[in-house]
């Protein structure tokens, strides 16, 4: 099997000299294809900026990362973008849609910019509209919309260019449970399905037990990992639960 | 209850005021330079005005203070518009701030007071700094006005105090009543509403056909009648109607074109996948169809106000420019008079001799016989008395003014000199003839050509018949000729001294100056002011239309800051970004820049129609140049947009 993720010693700091502030320290991280990792752990853990070191939005201090064999710490602007546009799929809590454009331009964004011939285009849009079940809202723009129906765009639009990594930042944070559900179900459909390789970070302990793989997070540093192996997703979300309470502090919005 | 004490309540206003100053410098920073820029550009205008400096040296033009005073009341006007939109625009980023404080316990009387100092304090600092700067600068206006005015007075600005009055007393009123409407802010909106201000989301323009094409209609039927010639029968009532009709579905025409037609143009341009769905396009044009409502009412504005500034300097620029050939078509010769005997005749040689920086080139006698004559055909030109002159004194005369224009008559043949300030051309006198009546019988001439040189001042009636030099020989014994002295001298635009002294020699022979000199500095002068001020109404136009897109456009990139953080993350690199953001900005101001362009050309053809005296002078050149520097300052305005908004969105 592929490696996928490949983080070696990442370290984060913030400040200038006398104020520092580390938010990452020594993180290893391997991610194989086909895998669902979850990635928890109270509020200022580090698990956002992990997430944005991945996604390239943010630079380690220090630190080595390799994704899908490319290595990011040595690539300029220009190539990060084109790396983000090929293989890198978004899912964030506040959607992060255009308003400006419908349903169907938001999720095919990917592909116009990649400049995909029109054929190829409209038919994976017919694809994946038609996983989230979105075909009836294509032509309406998000403001038209409910967040359920714009999680599931974002979604779309995630996979669309089929990239090497989905990374999911709080998909369920801003969704009611019955939306939340169905898309975790969604994206547990195309982890199985298409073994789709997926990083999603989270607060809540339910939407982690989707997760083959949960890693903790605190201070900076993991703190521990478990994996689902043969376990029925219940008995998984009670053992997330347990870390949880274990890892204390800022965790105590869990259900 | 609290009743908090006055003087204390008085202090931690002002000091909460001082306190939004500094945390919202942004916002205040623009209202603030709008501000400072317009009461700059009264004061320097007004200054101008009173100055002693600028009376004295404009010793011919007695149509300055009534320019002045019209341009004045414009730019009151424009100022006053200028300053309210800017204060609302401000006023509507800060509801919020302003509903916050009435959700913390604020009173509405302490907000609204708080409003109203904060603004009335803004408006007298923006006043003390813009009196000062507008000093500063209306001593390089005044070098400029002088300049081109050609005259060599020194400039020496003193603080005018008239100026200082009147642009204090009309920024007053200004600030006072956006003070007012400050302090009504909290009073006119419900709390929700002020919440909610930013938060309207815009929503995409349905596509109306019938108004695009009502639009386009409209253009189409007022550009039609401005450019359609001129009737047989000119009247007032014709101008109001037809050109009032043609500007008001102008005006109508250019809003409906930027709300609905660009709006079904883009929406068209959508339908096109493969071109739409390719590269950072969907996203341009996505953002200009959702923005464009909004940006309609600009648009029109702003194209409207262009043309308008394009023509005036267009017009203004024009006459200044042609202002030597239309002095020389007015007085041909360096100097001419009427010959009162040799001893005066002497005099006056004596004086243009005397003078070695402007030798003479030519000089020569022109003999004119004043007759009675009647056309056969009706002319609305009155005609008589005709003035006749021989056929080798024109060709003579013309060939010392350097014109290539020569009449070769037999006997009994005449040739006109087409009058000045008319516009009759050859096929009006062709086939005709003309009857000259003496006292011993009359003899009729046929007319078999027409010229456009002429060689004595104006005077009218300014119709002028040039015979046969047989036919001038037999009618000279029976009518005396006058005997015109003309002279041509070398460089003739600077001969000022000389000048003045054969005018005070010579009095009044003509209606026009009887020197060149004199005529060419007169008109020089006039055209100078009238460029100056509408010049300088075009700058502040110019200025102003720019900053209106400028300041726009920054909201737009400070709300547009997520926006574009989404398009990086999905993989859009920063270069692609500031090409798009280019691409943007050059619709944003390319599109009410180039219909104003437009508008202008229609607009100054149908000028250079009106206006007889531009006919026949060469319009290109300063229409281009006004547009040249039009689009040039817009250049920048433009580099700065892009820029500034690269900044807001691409750090």
């Amino acid at each position: 099997m592929k490696t996928i993720v490949e983080a070696k010693q990442i370290k984060k700091v913030y400040g200038a000299k006398g104020n520092v502030f580390s938010a990452l320290e020594d993180i290893d991280l391997t991610v194989m294809e086909g895998e669902f990792v979850g990635i928890m752990g109270p509020s200022g853990a580090g698990k956002s900026t992990l997430l944005n070191i991945l996604a390239t939005i943010d630079e380690p201090t220090t630190g080595n990362i390799v994704v899908d064999g490319i290595n990011l710490t040595k690539m300029n602007e220009e190539q990060l973008s084109a790396f983000r546009r090929d293989k890198l799929g978004f899912l964030f809590q506040d959607y992060n849609l255009l308003d400006t454009l419908t349903v169907k331009e938001n999720i095919i964004l990917p592909l116009a910019l990649a400049k995909l011939n029109i054929k190829e285009l409209e038919r994976r849009a017919d694809e994946v509209a038609d996983k989230f079940g979105i075909r009836d809202i294509l032509n309406k723009y998000p403001y038209q919309i409910s967040g359920g129906q714009k999680q599931r765009t974002a979604a779309s639009r995630a996979i669309i260019s089929k990239p090497s990594l989905i990374l999911a930042d709080e998909p369920t944070g801003a969704l009611d449970s019955k939306s939340a559900t169905d898309l975790l179900e969604s994206l547990k459909d195309l982890n199985e399905q298409d073994k789709a390789t997926i990083l999603m970070v989270t607060h809540d302990a339910y939407a982690a037990s989707y997760c083959n793989r949960v890693l903790f997070i605190k201070d900076g540093k993991i703190f521990t990992e478990l994996v689902k192996g043969k376990r029925s997703r219940k008995e998984f979300f009670n053992k997330v639960l347990d870390v949880l309470s274990a890892l204390g502090g800022g965790a105590n919005d869990v259900i | 209850m609290f009743y908090p004490h006055w003087g204390v309540e008085q202090m931690t206003l002002f000091s909460l005021a001082r306190k939004n100053i500094k945390g919202n410098f942004n916002n205040y920073f623009v209202y603030f330079v709008t501000l400072v820029f317009s009461m700059v550009i009264y004061y320097t205008f007004t200054s101008l005005q009173y100055s002693e400096k600028i009376q004295e040296s404009i010793e011919l033009s007695d149509t300055m203070s009534f320019m002045f005073g019209v341009s004045s009341i414009i730019l009151i006007l424009f100022v006053a518009i200028f300053i309210l939109y800017s204060n609302s625009f401000f006023t509507r980023k800060r509801k919020k701030e302003v509903g916050l404080y009435a959700i913390l316990g604020l009173r509405k009387k302490t907000i609204a007071k708080m409003l109203f100092y904060e603004n009335l304090v803004m408006g007298i600092i923006a006043l003390v700094i813009g009196i000062i700067l507008g000093t500063l600068l209306s001593k390089l206006f005044a070098m400029i006005l002088i300049k081109l005015m050609g005259s060599t007075a020194d400039v020496d600005f003193g603080i005018s105090f008239l100026a200082i009055t009147q642009t204090v007393i009309v920024f007053m009123v200004i600030i006072l009543f956006t003070s007012v409407q400050g302090y009504r802010l909290i009073y006119r909106f419900k709390l929700i509403e002020l919440f909610y201000a930013e938060k309207k989301g815009e929503q995409i323009p349905k596509v109306s056909l019938i108004s695009a094409v009502i639009g386009v209609l409209l253009l189409v039927v007022s550009y039609w009648l401005i450019l359609k010639p001129f009737p047989d029968e000119f009247t007032t009532e014709y101008l109001m109607k037809n050109y009032g009709i043609a500007f008001v579905a102008l005006f109508i025409g250019t809003h409906l074109f930027f709300r609905s037609v660009t709006v079904y143009l883009l929406r068209l341009s959508q339908r096109n996948k493969s071109r739409y769905y390719r590269g950072t396009r969907i996203i341009e044009t996505s953002r200009l169809l959702f923005r464009i409502r909004g940006n309609a009412r600009t648009f029109t504005v702003i194209a409207l106000l262009s043309s308008a500034t394009i023509c005036f300097l267009g017009a203004t620029y024009s006459g200044y420019y042609s202002n030597e050939k239309r002095a020389e078509e007015v007085v041909p010769f360096s100097y001419s008079h009427l010959s009162k005997g040799p001893e005066f005749d002497s005099q006056v040689e004596s004086i243009i001799k005397a003078d070695h920086r402007h030798p003479i080139k030519a000089q020569l006698d022109i003999p004119v016989i004043q007759v009675k004559a009647i056309l056969s055909f009706q002319l609305d030109y009155d005609i008589n008395p005709v003035q006749l002159i021989s056929e080798s004194t024109f060709n003579k005369a013309a060939n010392a003014l350097n014109k290539d224009e020569t009449v070769s008559l037999s006997r009994n043949q005449a040739a006109v000199i087409q009058p000045r300030f008319t516009e009759y051309t050859k096929s009006v006198f062709k086939g005709e003839n003309i009857t000259i009546q003496l006292p011993q019988g009359s003899s009729k001439l046929p007319f078999v050509h027409m010229v456009e040189s002429n060689v004595l001042p104006f005077d009218y009636p300014d119709f002028f018949l040039v015979v046969s030099n047989e036919m001038f020989a037999e009618i000279a014994k029976k009518e005396a000729p006058l005997t015109y002295k003309v002279y041509e001298v070398e460089n003739e635009v600077t001969a000022q001294a000389t000048s003045k002294k054969v005018n005070k020699l010579v009095g009044n022979d003509f209606q026009v100056s009887s020197s060149f000199y004199t005529e060419y500095k007169q008109g020089k002068e006039g055209n100078a002011i009238t460029l100056f001020i509408f010049g300088f109404l075009g700058l502040v136009f110019l200025a102003a239309t720019g900053s209106v897109i400028y300041f726009k456009q920054l909201t737009e990139a400070n709300e547009a800051k997520g926006h574009y953080e989404i398009l990086r993350k999905i993989g859009v690199s920063r270069k692609d970004i500031c090409k798009s953001i280019k691409k943007q900005s050059l619709f944003v101001f390319g599109l009410p820049l180039t219909v104003g362009i437009l508008h202008s050309c229609v607009t100054l053809y149908f000028t250079s129609n009106f206006m007889s005296n531009l006919i026949g002078i060469n319009l290109i050149v300063p229409i281009l140049t006004a547009i040249v520097f039009f689009v040039i300052i817009y250049a920048v305005y433009y580099v700065l947009t892009v820029n500034t908004y690269n900044r807001i969105v691409n750090k």
